[in-house]
């Protein structure tokens, strides 16, 4: 038995001897137990006997955030409040334009007091007048204001089957169309010499570049809206971290299947997907802004706009079948679901960002775009260097440069 | 020391003074007529110098430092400042957009009026538009013009898509009458109508408003007017008291002249056509919503009785919207004028070279301030002013808001006594 143990374990890890596997004569189970039994008795133990009573220095200020507004019809405003404090905080007033407002508060367990972290909607019955701002301010129990200004204010249209629709409309317009008709490059892509498929290769990355960054810079402006107990800072950046190593730790794990001789995880069509993955991240988070935008009645659908996302998307296309230009051609279903898989996301994006926005979850749906496309830029880079190709040669860097520049004049179409 | 010959120094003075002067007027009128006709290229700052300097009339503004006012011309033709300063209605006759009516009932006279709020755009500077809630689609609503003991009652609609009351700052005794949110009808919804009945009392200089909340944008908004009430001289000559704050003896000599200026304050007595009569509501609007006002004025347009292109007699080029109230110098001037300020804690009223009498309400016959040059008023007070320019030289006597900020954003306003 010990000879077994020591000369080589079951999950392929470094053999141990006996002493480490039986501390202080004690199951490994217990050992690692045992810091955390002791860590909760001290807790118990500061709980019930307050030692620091009397070192307490005064109070925690109150913190409250008003995420978002939404006015539902013409006489009615909806303010979303978050607690941030370690305190509980009680709504005691509200302000509208400098004049106290009935209202009601709705999601707080019928009271008017949220506890650290709760969120709720306070309902203010305000005939307001559509293009007029509205200054709203929280008055809590202590005298501190809390205030949000709601420009221009507009009716939000609501979730209706219509608006559904509409924005699974603008979904297929802004992304499956444009991918799709960008991946009809795909022929002319097969033709070109290695330089120039790298180049078309590093052409890509440079727009994927271009998202990560002007979807990286809009992630940590939207962090300003999210409420402070959420560390909006640390989500974000969780979310590029943590997107980029589960994306990466997915390829790891095609690269072993590959080096064992799994044929399908050696072709192009592995990064193909992986690029279609991290391009629909990004997707679903600009749907969500699509679809925030229109729940927050803040977008004219003008054509202006559904083409400058049109023109912005369509160079997202070669990106996606770029990697598997030197495979046998992958059968058409594979150039279905690659489309879709990239393109389709803004819908289901447009649809959350309806339902449910809120800036935190907009912030964390942008970072995790920025991860994937990290990532995907990581594996394309990757790709060239296996075909046997040089990433910085200067057709390559320029087609970089490109790329960047394309996506920088279609971005500016797109103001939402 | 040398003799001096003053009669030679005077001569010297003034050849100098005139030459001046020419020179001036000559670099005015090339400065003009360059600037003018390089207008078509526009847009650019000098645009605003130059246009704000013609429209100053040549009397100054040409020493580099450019000139202050408001550029273009007011293009709204729905309101005209000049005329609203003297549209009195009386039930008996008025302006046309307001329904009117007089007749007698139980013994009173009734005047009857229809008042409708409205949502409509006005013109508060030349360009600029303010999305407005008006009484009859003006700022400031038509002035109602009554007789003490009177009968007001006024058939007030809703047109508009907020709701709206009508409040009078009279001696009303019915509290259901008084157009609060709170009493009587309440706010009357959108598309909802209530006749308002109010006594005429007291005789005075008042005013009406809606009391809708929110008050501030109610009001604000444009839904404010004012009612005068002109003085009953046979009941002055009763109740003399009630209309001085005097507590000595009353002679009969003292009687009747407080019966002969009630005759002159009432419009229904040919002693009252002797004086030229103008409302003037203080008003100022915010147009960014930052609880400020952005236009300040006399009846809404700012600058609308400014100088313009006038010669300072009399004589303004056609079209000019942008022009001195002409007064006849042989005129007791009276100003029936209101302070319907928001956001500003007061507004003020000054004369340049001259001093006048301020009746507070004018609920009094005998001034409460009197030979005075500036009053201040707050938010709804209201008074009567009687200016006396008989021994003024002809010519332009400013008059505005003494708090400087609201007279350079438009209540500044000029006399053109002829």
């Amino acid at each position: 038995m010990t000879d077994k143990i020591s000369s080589e374990s079951t999950d392929g890890g470094v053999a141990t001897d006996e002493r480490s596997v039986r501390p202080f004569g004690l199951p490994s189970w217990v050992v690692a137990v045992l810091p955390l039994v002791l860590l909760a008795l001290v807790i118990g133990a500061f709980v019930l006997t307050s030692p620091l009573a009397g070192v307490q220095g005064g109070e925690p200020l109150p913190d409250l955030t008003i995420t978002h507004t939404t006015l539902p019809s013409e006489d009615t405003i909806v303010l979303h409040v978050t607690n941030n404090g370690p305190d509980a905080v009680t709504i005691s007033q509200v302000l509208i334009n400098d004049a106290y407002w009935n209202f009601e508060v709705e999601g707080a367990g019928g009271d008017q007091t949220l506890a650290p972290m709760e969120s709720a909607q306070v309902v203010v019955p305000y005939h307001w007048q559509p293009g007029w701002d509205i200054h709203t301010a929280l008055v809590v129990s202590d005298g501190t204001t809390f205030g949000h200004t709601i420009v221009a204010p507009s009716e939000t249209p609501g979730l209706t089957t219509d608006v559904l629709w509409s924005l699974a409309l603008i979904g297929v317009f802004v992304g499956v169309i444009p991918v799709a008709l960008g991946m009809l490059w795909f022929p002319f892509i097969r033709a070109m010499s290695n330089r120039w498929l790298h180049a078309v290769l590093t052409f890509a990355t440079g727009v994927l570049a271009f998202l990560a960054i002007d979807a990286g810079f809009e992630a940590f402006e939207l962090v300003e809206e999210i409420p402070g107990a959420y560390e909006g800072t640390a989500l974000v950046v969780l979310g590029i971290l943590g997107t980029f190593l589960l994306v990466q730790s997915v390829s790891a794990w095609r690269e072993g299947r590959a080096a064992t001789g799994d044929a399908r995880a050696s072709s192009g069509l592995w990064v193909a997907y992986l690029v279609a993955l991290g391009i629909g991240l990004h997707n679903l988070a600009e749907g969500l802004a699509i679809g925030s935008s229109f729940a927050l009645g803040r977008v004219s659908l003008g054509a202006f706009l559904v083409i400058g996302f049109m023109l912005h998307n369509v160079t997202e296309g070669p990106a996606v079948v770029a990697p598997v230009a030197r495979d046998t051609r992958p059968a058409w279903y594979h150039f279905a679901a690659l489309g879709l898989i990239a393109g389709a996301p803004v819908i289901l994006g447009g649809w959350i960002g309806g339902l449910a926005y809120s800036p935190t979850l907009g912030a964390f749906f942008l970072a995790i775009g920025v991860g994937a496309i990290l990532q995907v830029n990581w594996e394309i880079a990757g790709m060239i260097r296996t075909q046997g190709g040089r990433v910085g040669s200067a057709t390559n860097l320029l087609a970089f440069l490109v790329g960047l520049g394309v996506m920088y004049v279609t971005d500016l179409f797109v103001v939402l | 020391m040398p003799a001096v010959d003053y009669g030679r120094a005077e001569e010297i003075t003034r050849t100098l003074e005139r030459r001046l002067v020419e020179r001036l007027q000559s670099n005015v009128t090339a400065t003009r007529r360059s600037v003018l006709g390089g207008i078509g290229v526009a847009g650019s700052a000098a645009f605003g110098v130059s246009r704000s300097g013609a429209s100053s009339g040549g009397h100054d503004d040409h020493d580099g430092h450019g000139g202050h006012g408001v550029v273009g011309e007011f293009e709204d033709a729905d309101f005209d400042p000049h005329e609203y300063l003297t549209a009195f209605n009386t039930g008996r006759d008025g302006q046309e957009n307001v329904r009117q009516d007089v007749y007698e009932e139980d013994g009173r006279t009734v005047r009857e009026f229809e008042l409708a709020a409205v949502d409509v755009p006005i013109t508060i500077a030349p360009g600029i538009e303010f999305d407005a809630w008006a009484f009859n689609g003006q700022v400031p609503g038509p002035t109602l013009r009554v007789v003490e003991g009177d009968l007001i009652r006024v058939k007030f609609s809703n047109g508009s898509r907020h709701a709206h009351t009508i409040h009078p700052h009279l001696r009303n005794l019915d509290p259901t009458m008084d157009g609060v949110p709170q009493n009587g009808p309440g706010a009357l919804a959108p598309g909802e109508s209530f006749t308002y009945e109010w006594i005429a009392q007291p005789a005075g200089m008042h005013f009406y408003h809606c009391h809708a909340m929110p008050l501030k944008e109610h009001i604000h908004r444009g839904l404010y007017g004012t009612i005068i009430v002109d003085p009953d001289p046979d009941r002055v000559r009763e109740n003399p008291r009630d209309y001085v704050n005097y507590h000595g003896p009353i002679t009969d000599e003292y009687r009747d002249e407080l019966v002969e200026v009630a005759r002159s304050r009432n419009h229904e007595y040919a002693e009252n056509d002797d004086v030229n009569e103008m409302v003037m509501m203080m008003n100022g609007f915010d147009t960014n919503f930052d609880g400020d006002n952005e236009v300040y004025a006399a009846n809404t347009q700012a600058f609308a009785y400014g100088v313009g292109s006038t010669d300072g007699n009399g004589n303004w080029e056609a079209g000019e919207t942008k022009r001195p109230i002409q007064i006849d110098r042989n005129q007791l001037q009276r100003v029936y004028l209101s302070n319907v300020i928001e956001f500003d804690p007061i507004n003020s009223f000054h004369t340049h070279s001259q001093f006048f009498d301020y009746y507070d309400h004018g609920t009094t016959l005998q001034p409460t301030l009197k030979n005075v040059d500036t009053i201040m008023q707050c938010q709804a007070q209201r008074g009567i002013l009687e200016i006396d320019y008989s021994d003024h030289e002809p010519g332009l006597y400013m008059f505005h808001a003494h708090q400087s900020e609201f007279a350079e954003l438009g209540w500044m306003s000029f006399f053109e006594v002829v």
